[in-house]
């Protein structure tokens, strides 16, 4: 069950039209085509996504790329699921609460186990492994997770593990975490990716359902309410168990970690590897012409995708460029995200700039360069970054 | 003390009965549903501690009332009451706290009524002394 029903307050206005795992990601992908194309590579094929904030958006990119992948003759399935308010007539009030709701999907599937995955993380994983320690464990519950830079871990759920692996104590972003015994400048933090025996998830599901205190949230009040229980949870350290080339993991939660995962991506040594033919990530792409950089055109360090047009004289450094971007003659950008089929005219200054899908920016435009300016008219975020939303007129 | 109210919701007027008259021999107050509405009809009306609810009724079913239970009075301490053991099987009946299969004699749901009240008291108590400063 993937969780894509959050209503991504924290990435607007990027999430001005669409839910946030139908946001673009590093050029070509959208941030769900990272988690989906991990259960492709994990043999995972019946899939519930659970949806409910702008959703259009999300359900087309499924429908054109992912659905034909899926052969339900075989069983097999990729479903998104409104709140079909069959068991509350309520919206989906937080990740637990959305499992709740569909427990009548978990009765008909009968599954033995249920991965509960988040739709706005980047990361690789071979869900499988996972199971083999969950398995190995006999745990009920295993939360994967890594370790962070104590001071950052407040942001996280932060664990307490024994020398068995097992979870002794779980906070949801703690105001002092708790540090790893052996390395006090390190904190362990859940990653919000749960496996569960199903017949567990659904009794503490139903358990925090019946809760009027609650928020209805794994991280929050299921997971430590069955820490407390005595219940068999377990941590999948990925910096223990996995290669290091699976130790990437970002939560896109925020404008701020958006555009900095993304310019991890054109630094000189990615730590995601996108080039990578043992784990290619699927998406929908468009037919679209090869990019083209015309006489004079300068790019370094950038991403550049199909049906991109960079005009003479322009420079493009650092930066992302979606499908379908047009750079004019002479513009500069830097550091900057330019979502899918933006166009950038003449003589275009930008700077640490992201914009948003289908928007112009006009000749002589400078954006990014004289932030007191942009703050008047733009949602500029606390490392300086500029967000030019969907619709904007100028 | 004042006498617990029990709904039962049981469309057959023969079992339906024998359970009222069964428990208030043992000292309860009983309300009597012969389906879905009347239940919820009931349940919006009067003060009540505990529910019996039967699952095969015409029209809505007790495994579609229950949950339409927990949203009106949420921690309703209710008892499914089946000739059915499968219906286990859906996921919605384990919104019920207790899920007994029909046998001629009621003596095991007067039991199971005992048991799930004096829980619920206990609970109860559990929680006033955790708010007691």
């Amino acid at each position: 069950m993937i969780l894509a029903g959050g209503a991504g307050e924290r990435l607007y206005p990027l999430t001005k039209a669409k839910a946030k795992p139908a946001v673009p990601f590093g050029g070509i992908y959208r941030i769900i085509d990272f988690t989906l194309s991990n259960c492709l590579h994990s043999g995972i094929r019946r899939i519930f996504v659970l949806t409910q904030h702008k959703s259009l958006p999300l359900d087309r990119h499924l429908w054109l790329g992912w659905s034909s992948l899926f052969r339900t003759e075989l069983g097999e399935f990729l479903a998104t699921v409104p709140p079909q308010q069959r068991l509350v007539r309520e919206w989906y009030r937080g990740t637990a609460d959305a499992v709740f709701q569909n427990i009548d999907l978990l009765s008909h599937e009968r599954p033995k186990f249920v991965l509960i995955l988040a739709g706005d993380h980047v990361y690789r994983m071979d869900y499988r492994t996972m199971l083999q320690f969950h398995l190995s464990k006999n745990a009920e519950v295993t939360i994967a997770c890594t370790t962070v830079p104590i001071e950052d871990a407040s942001r996280f759920g932060v664990m307490e593990v024994d020398e068995n692996d097992r979870i002794v104590g779980f906070e949801e972003k703690p105001p002092k975490p708790k540090p790893l015994p052996n390395d006090p400048s390190q904190a362990l933090i859940s990653m919000g990716i749960y496996l569960f025996n199903t017949e567990t998830l659904v009794r503490a599901v139903i358990q925090d359902a019946k809760r009027t205190d609650s928020d209805h949230d794994f991280g929050k009040n299921v997971i430590p309410s069955l820490v407390q229980q005595g219940t068999h949870v377990f941590a999948f350290n990925i910096r223990k168990e996995l290669p290091p080339s699976f130790h990437y993991w970002r939560d896109i939660g925020t404008l701020d970690s958006y555009y900095e995962a993304h310019m991890e991506l054109v630094s000189p040594n990615p730590l995601f590897p996108l080039h990578d033919d043992e784990w290619t990530i699927r998406t929908y792409l468009p037919p679209l012409p090869p990019a083209v950089l015309k006489g004079g055109a300068v790019a370094r360090c950038c991403v550049v995708s199909p049906g991109c047009v960079i005009e003479g004289g322009a420079i493009v450094e650092h930066s992302i460029l979606s499908p379908g971007v047009h750079i004019g003659k002479g513009a500069v950008v830097r550091h900057s995200i330019l979502l899918h089929r933006v166009r950038v005219k003449e003589g275009c200054r930008l700077e640490k700039v992201i914009v948003d899908e289908d928007v112009t920016i006009p000749q002589g435009e400078q954006i990014g360069v004289d932030l007191e300016r942009d703050r008047k008219r733009f949602t500029v975020t606390e490392r300086g970054v500029v967000i030019v939303p969907v619709g904007v007129a100028f | 003390m004042a006498k617990a109210r029990i709904l039962v919701v049981e469309d057959d007027d023969k079992q339906r009965q024998l359970y009222c008259e069964e428990l208030i021999a043992a000292g309860y107050d009983t309300l009597e549903a012969r389906n879905a509405s009347e239940a919820e009809e009931l349940l919006n009306r009067e003060q009540i501690d505990l529910i019996i609810l039967d699952i095969n009724m015409p029209g809505v079913s007790g495994l579609e009332l229950l949950p339409r239970i927990h949203e009106l009075h949420p921690g309703m301490p209710v008892i499914i009451h089946t000739a059915y053991g499968s219906y286990r099987d859906d996921f919605i009946s384990w919104l019920a706290d207790m899920f007994i299969v029909k046998s001629p004699d009621a003596g095991n749901l007067v039991e199971a009524v005992e048991d799930l009240l004096s829980r619920q008291r206990e609970k109860k108590i559990q929680r006033e002394v955790k708010q007691e400063p």
